[in-house]
């Protein structure tokens, strides 16, 4: 392999050994261009969020692999019939169909997520346009909020359930969703909660409003999976 | 090329007083101390306030292990950045030195160190006990099974040891090549100063640290007597030990996504200038695809592991027939995951064995372009080849020919890799170092491997052979003969750069012969029992497989004083071995043009890339060395005020 040679100063990425580069978020940090900063930080957010989407593809995949298999009955009653029914040989039940859940909660859910990544958005043409403080802390504070309302939401749902987790696959795979969904809040809240108190500090204004365009990425991820999960367990009980 | 350099940083340097911050007092005792107090602390309010439920001991359990990851990664510093970067208090310039080791010394090796040649290392060292302990218990396993009812083991013990050694060598053999080399050596490779996210690296290093101790402590737990599988229903109703097991795993597949992501970008993003994808070096283009691999079968293990704890922690009925869970999912699930990792084990070795196998051969990689098609097609038919393991359950037997057909397709770009390999030998200037014997035995043992697989992909042949010691054969040739053998060379081959020093050659030509005798009788042992019908997995077996057993385990001593005299070997080098020249090999790959050993960000001058990395002997007559490197008095690359640094002392010529 034949090379020549170039100075830190043509192409300083390491660990902050060399001149500051107009844009690096931390003059005490890695000083990078902006451009690769971006460019390295979507990149990686990018593929997380695919390995996210494999998982919630095979979780779908697990609820419908365990639906069509039905072997309690407790996914579709409507099934049993004079051939199928649902009893067994002594003419015991083995139609497990328990209450559904309350479809309006997960819908609730998905709002709060939807609403927490828009005002995600909002925080992000703020600091992209690089106005006042207020312009970005002002909706990270209300995506935080509306983020903190999902959980709470959540963990309300997981209480009023009509069924438990020893019930069944429906009653499984349901609480899986669940259970998955609020993994997803508690990391968003996470970071959302770092948008909002880094935006009141002025921390995210002018060349650094792609980090905010990273945290909508993933908001906008979430209320996404958000919504599909609910559509599932809406439609496909 | 005219501005000053900046002094190099090297781990000596002095910073200030402040410097590094919390992160000065964290290491490796901080972690295990808080690891253990605050898994202690969860287990007595979890006993406290969970016990008489349903499922007690499991969520126990669990609330142990979970308790213990965390607080090991607070104390060793993992979520500082994280905490910080929330509470918007970034850190400074010197706390970023800081953590990269500047200052540290050696201690920097036990500390949360991003510098990637640190993590590399630290790599380096854990898979080295990881096979240790996977190793000694296929010994016990070997010498329960050198007679035919032997009293060494009870069968659970037996069982519990035969999960632990299979999902140890699993996670050892995951991490041997993409942890150490993937972590030290490619960044150097691709003209890089570190790895795109420093702090994700070690990240990912402490992170599977941590899950260690979760699948050593199942011993203490009742033992998984399940099998590396774990196939449900017989792991859910498994002992406590089961979500210790679920628990490492979940872990390491943190570790692993965590680190996938890291290299994929790190090439994507940081290679030199003239670095263009066609430049990269084969070992580079192994290492994205098996990460990458790696990032689509991690989530199903994920899932897996998931579901099977809450099963049995929480009383779901994912893999419970009599809830409406099934058996089946749970293999589909795991072998979601489990045939693509195949592939993530063995796709960076072998793209390590081409790079060996070039660099001795003095010739470019016969077929570059192949052989990287040939990865993608491995990896591109590697998620469609799941259900071959499912052939005898009963399970869809439809789809019995298309996978049967998938299977036997993924033979013809693994072939074309063989190929690659052969064509980079055939008539170049071969110049048997150690690390091509480990080429030459990665050969043989890979197409003993790979021709079984072909059986075992086969319908009519998997009814017989199933669940037989074959299969076992059959794997072991390929993981261990194949995919270790090839990470053998390559440890052989990057050492030098690694520790600054070399291996004593004549030690490593006796652990040489040990393996791959040791390896050939271990496993025609194998083989031999599977002909014969043993089955795997039995703790007592019928007289008529003791010959074979016995000639396994005679293999098994042979092949375990074969790795003792290797690692010695390394020891040895390590503490005693001659200095190492920066190029010992002259190699024409970047790595091998810095100075050993290798400064803090790799490069003083940023190195701009002209031609492809195999130019062996191109345009010079006479085999005289290509003048690949910018001329040697040029002050820029006098290296980086390391004592022996081979620059002075290369007897290739390179410079």
């Amino acid at each position: 392999m034949s090379f020549t040679t170039t100075t830190h100063d043509d192409h300083d990425h390491g660990h902050g050994h060399g001149p500051a580069v107009e844009g690096a978020e931390n003059p005490g940090g890695h000083h990078e261009p902006a451009e690769l900063r971006d460019h390295k930080e979507r990149l990686a957010l990018w593929m997380f969020i695919a390995g996210d989407a494999l998982f919630l593809i095979l979780m779908v995949f697990t609820w419908f692999y365990l639906r069509t298999l039905n072997s309690n009955g407790m996914w579709d009653a409507a099934q049993c019939s004079t051939a199928n029914p649902c009893e067994d040989g002594l003419g015991n039940p083995i139609l497990a169909q328990i209450t559904r859940a309350d479809p309006w909660h997960a819908v609730i859910i998905a709002a709060c997520t939807v609403l927490a990544a828009g005002f995600v958005w909002l925080a992000e043409i703020g600091a992209k346009k690089n106005t006042t403080k207020g312009a970005i802390s002002t909706p990270a504070g209300m995506a935080f909020l509306f983020m903190v309302l999902a959980i709470a939401m959540q963990i309300y749902q997981f209480q009023v359930l009509p069924f438990t987790t020893i019930d069944g696959a429906y009653a499984s795979t349901y609480e899986f969703f669940m259970g998955s969904t609020l993994a997803h809040l508690l990391i968003l809240a996470f970071v959302g909660l770092g948008l909002w108190i880094r935006s009141t500090r002025g921390r995210h204004a002018g060349g650094t409003w792609y980090r905010v365009r990273l945290i909508r990425f993933f908001a906008v991820w979430v209320a996404l999976s958000t919504v599909i999960l609910t559509v599932v367990g809406a439609l496909f009980a | 090329m005219t501005t000053a350099l900046a002094p190099p940083l090297l781990e000596d340097t002095k910073l200030g007083p402040n410097a590094g911050g919390l992160y000065e007092r964290l290491n490796i005792w901080t972690g295990l101390g808080f690891g253990i107090f605050l898994g202690f602390v969860a287990w007595v309010v979890s006993h406290a306030t969970l016990q008489g439920s349903n499922w007690g001991t499991d969520m126990v359990v669990t609330c142990t292990m979970l308790g213990w990851v965390i607080g090991f990664n607070i104390g060793i510093g993992t979520f500082n950045a994280p905490i910080r970067w929330m509470l918007g208090h970034d850190q400074t310039h010197e706390d970023e030195l800081y953590v990269a080791g500047v200052g540290q010394g050696r201690h920097r090796y036990l500390k949360y160190c991003t510098d990637h040649k640190v993590v590399g290392t630290q790599y380096l060292v854990l898979v080295m006990v990881l096979f240790a302990v996977g190793g000694t218990l296929a010994m016990m396993i070997r010498t329960q099974l050198i007679t035919a009812h032997s009293s060494f083991l009870d069968p659970q013990t037996y069982n519990a040891i035969v999960t632990v050694h299979g999902m140890v060598m699993i996670i050892a053999t995951i991490v041997m090549v993409s942890g150490p080399f993937a972590n030290f050596i490619m960044p150097i490779m691709i003209g890089a100063k570190d790895m795109a996210f420093p702090r994700l690296n070690a990240m990912s290093f402490w992170v599977i640290f941590s899950a260690v101790p979760c699948i050593l402590a199942t011993f203490f737990l009742g033992g998984v007597n399940a099998g590396w599988t774990t196939y449900a229903p017989l792991s859910v109703q498994a002992p406590p030990a089961m979500d210790a097991f679920a628990m490492c795993i979940i872990v390491f597949v943190v570790s692993v996504t965590v680190a996938g992501v890291n290299t994929i970008v790190t090439v994507v993003t940081m290679r030199a200038k003239g670095m263009t994808m066609g430049r990269l070096p084969i070992f580079t283009w192994g290492s994205i695809i098996g990460a990458g691999l790696g990032l689509y079968a991690m989530p199903a293990f994920l899932l897996a592991m998931t579901m099977m704890i809450t099963d049995r922690v929480t009383g779901t009925s994912f893999f419970v027939a009599a809830y409406g869970g099934s058996g089946w999912l749970w293999e589909n699930v795991f072998w979601i995951m489990g045939h693509p990792e195949v592939y993530v084990i063995l796709i960076p070795p072998v793209a390590a064995v081409l790079e060996i196998a070039s660099t001795f051969a003095r010739k470019p990689v016969f077929g570059y372009k192949v052989a990287i098609a040939g990865f993608v097609a491995i990896a591109s038919l590697a998620i469609m080849v799941w259900a071959h393991h499912m052939f005898t359950t009963g399970w869809a037997p439809n789809l019995a020919g298309p996978f049967m057909l998938t299977t036997e397709l993924i033979s013809i770009p693994t072939g074309i890799i063989f190929l690659c390999t052969i064509g980079t030998l055939w008539k170049g200037s071969i110049w048997t170092r150690l690390p091509m014997y480990f080429v030459y035995l990665f050969i043989w043992n890979f197409i003993i491997g790979g021709v079984t697989g072909i059986y075992l992909s086969d319908v009519p042949a998997d009814q017989y052979f199933h669940g037989d010691m074959f299969v076992t054969a059959h794997f072991h040739y390929t993981l261990l003969g194949g995919a270790m053998i090839g990470a053998t060379a390559a440890v052989c081959y990057w050492f030098p750069k690694m520790s600054g020093k070399m291996l004593n050659e004549r030690i490593g030509k006796v652990a040489f012969w040990l393996i791959a005798i040791g390896i050939q009788v271990t496993y025609f042992g194998q083989f031999w029992e599977g002909f014969q019908g043993m089955p795997r997995r039995v703790a007592y077996y019928d007289p008529q497989f003791l010959s074979a057993n016995q000639m396994s385990t005679i293999g098994a001593y042979t092949l375990m004083a074969g790795w003792l005299v290797f690692l010695y070997m390394m020891l040895h080098g390590w503490r005693n071995g001659k200095i190492a020249p920066a190029n010992p090999w002259h190699s024409k790959t970047l790595e091998w043009k810095v100075p050993t050993p290798v400064p803090l960000e790799n490069f003083l001058v940023d190195p701009v890339v002209t031609s492809d990395p195999y130019t062996y002997g191109e345009g010079v007559p006479d085999g005289q060395e290509v003048p690949d490197f910018a001329p040697s008095d040029d002050p820029e690359l006098v290296p980086a005020g390391s004592a022996g640094s081979g620059a002075q002392t290369d007897a290739g010529g390179d410079h």
